[in-house]
């Protein structure tokens, strides 16, 4: 055990790692396919990253991805309908839903632990419906909000191709990546991870548990706002299912997976998951099997996700599982 | 007077676990609130820290109204707590147990958080300089770096002390700081709250050990069935007949 788990994680030298890896992808191959996949890494990451920012404080948020298609919905239609650029609405969009989630969190947080759970769940069934079945003129109805542009110039830049649209996830990734890992290593990491473990504790030492809460839930609809925002412009295409249930699993899945008690756990979870994903792709719908079996395998043997895999295993080939078997945040808590 | 209860009551549906308590605190002692199982010892902590709303009355600190303020503002004022039950950070070192105590003191603005700036730096600096020292000076310095949930039990009582300390509170509720502790455990504990004292600070305790509160509190208050019924010196409660009609009682002289 280190002396401080939390600060020793050496964060700035895991941004560089992830801001190498992602420069150095395209030196390897620039294959579209594989492009695509790295993109769709890059966006899943901001979204399992902003939803276990939300964790780390004790809440388990099943509208995250809500927030992502208010971001993409907002941006698509602010660009299609009043001819805003998506550099403007980049920002617009997370900022839509950043302050959306403001009176929603507000809302949601008077409650905790599986009520919370479920209020956050149903909201997410709200938004979809509504998305669905609503202004159809405006959101497209069932059959999705179609001829997206993709992103203007810039400088002179052209962001028409595959290679150009992922370095531009890759700048915003890097940002939100090096955003939320000084934010887990300072003293809001600290204190929201004593929520997380004992609220009533933590409130009783002068920590206004609902702000921080609420400081989390905002701050992540932001970043899901930003990803969001890329998808719409990305994809081209937004269908309400693509803020539904099944993505929200997923997400949850790769954080789960990955261990919510590390800022680097949904990092990890993310990568393996969507690679995985790929090469399961000729299961189509069945490959939600696969990753049920495999999150369950790692509830049973590795709770605290794959992260935390290395230091157990140092301790099981150590043979003193006593001396150091200090869990460092479990799984999804309460 | 630091702390003053005025006609504090709580009722639990049909049950008033604390009725029309008036009870003040006087700043710089050790004050002892004792009373046998179910007299509403702990719903008064509960009270006074804003974890449980009152029914009626209304708390002062410091001739402020704190009754109906949550729990992190009444702390904020001055007030920390440890609870029965030790409550820790458990996942966390003692340092870092001790850093969440100490962050009313140098919380800095979410902005600095994130830009990691030269104020806010000094300022984690010097919490955790003053971390270091309290644990230092409650016998901790060598576990510092321990996870908080794998120390042995004295040691999670005296974190639990040092956190309600590190948060700069002048007056500090204890429940039951002396319970499963050895004679010698007790000893020191009771070494610390006399030096506390000395420095100034105001101490509030629930106690089941009677030679321990007589020895060290300067007024005990005695509650049974949640209402008070004696308060004074321990020397006048060691006396008082209905005091020992309630609570020490015919059956169990001496408990």
């Amino acid at each position: 055990m280190p002396a401080e788990p939390r600060r020793a994680a050496a964060p700035i030298a895991g941004v560089a790692a992830v801001a190498l890896a992602a420069a150095a992808l395209p030196l390897l191959t620039r294959d579209p396919y594989y492009l695509d996949v790295a993109t769709t890494i890059l966006m899943n990451l901001t979204l399992t990253m902003s939803f276990r920012l939300q964790v780390s404080t004790g809440q388990i948020n099943m509208a995250h991805i809500s927030f992502m298609g208010i971001g993409a919905y907002a941006s698509a239609l602010l660009v299609t309908r009043a001819g805003l650029s998506f550099w403007a609405t980049l920002w617009i969009g997370a900022l839509v839903a950043a302050l959306l989630a403001v009176p929603i969190g507000s809302v949601a947080l008077r409650v905790s632990g599986p009520y919370y759970f479920l209020i956050t769940f149903a909201f997410s069934e709200v938004v979809r419906l509504f998305f669905n079945n609503f202004f159809e003129n405006l959101f497209g109805g069932p059959s999705g909000l179609v001829g997206i542009p993709k992103p203007g110039r810039l400088f002179g830049l052209v962001f028409d191709s595959k290679l150009a649209l992922y370095w531009l996830m890759a700048a915003i990734s890097v940002v939100v990546v090096l955003a939320l890992v000084r934010l887990d290593a300072s003293r809001f990491g600290l204190v929201a991870g004593a929520i997380r473990q004992a609220d009533l504790v933590a409130g009783t030492l002068g920590v206004n548990v609902f702000r921080y809460k609420l400081t989390a839930f905002v701050l992540g609809s932001f970043v899901a706002g930003l990803a969001g925002v890329f998808f719409a412009h990305y994809r081209q295409v937004l269908h309400s299912s693509d803020f539904g249930l099944e993505p929200m699993v997923l997400l949850v899945v790769f954080a789960v997976i990955g261990g919510t008690g590390s800022v680097w756990g949904p990092v990890v979870g993310t990568i393996v998951m969507t690679v995985a994903s790929e090469l399961l792709r000729e299961l189509h719908h069945y490959e939600i099997l696969v990753f049920g079996a495999v999150l369950i395998l790692t509830m049973l043997f590795a709770p605290e996700g794959l992260v935390a895999l290395p230091g157990a295993l140092r301790r099981v080939l150590a043979r003193s599982p006593g001396r150091a078997a200090a869990p460092t945040g479990g799984g999804v808590a309460p | 007077m630091l702390l003053e209860l005025r006609a504090v009551s709580r009722r639990f549906g049909g049950l008033q676990a604390v009725a029309d308590l008036t009870m003040t605190v006087a700043a710089g002692t050790i004050h002892g609130l004792i009373g046998p199982n179910g007299a509403g010892k702990s719903t008064v902590f509960n009270l006074i820290t804003g974890v449980i709303p009152l029914t009626a009355g209304e708390i002062l600190f410091k001739r402020e109204r704190i009754s109906g303020l949550p729990p992190s503002e009444i702390c904020r004022r001055g007030v920390a707590r440890t609870f029965q039950a030790t409550a820790l950070f458990r996942e966390y070192t003692v340092l870092q147990n001790v850093l969440v105590g100490a962050h009313l003191l140098a919380a800095p603005g979410l902005l600095s958080m994130l830009l990691g700036s030269g104020p806010a730096r000094e300022r984690e600096r010097r919490a955790r300089d003053r971390g270091r020292g309290l644990l230092e000076s409650l016998g901790l310095g060598a576990v510092a770096s321990h996870v908080a949930g794998q120390l042995p039990h004295r040691d999670q009582k005296a974190l639990a002390l040092a956190m309600a300390l590190a948060t700069g509170a002048e007056l500090v509720i204890l429940d039951e700081p002396l319970a499963g502790l050895t004679d010698q455990e007790k000893a020191d504990t009771i070494g610390v709250l006399r030096r506390l004292r000395e420095q100034g600070l105001t101490v509030l305790l629930v106690e089941h050990d009677m030679r321990a509160v007589m020895g060290v509190c300067d007024t005990v208050t005695v509650l049974d069935h949640g209402v008070r019924i004696a308060e004074g010196t321990p020397r006048e409660i060691q006396t008082n007949a209905a005091v020992i009609e309630a609570y020490l009682g015919a059956e169990e002289p001496g408990a």
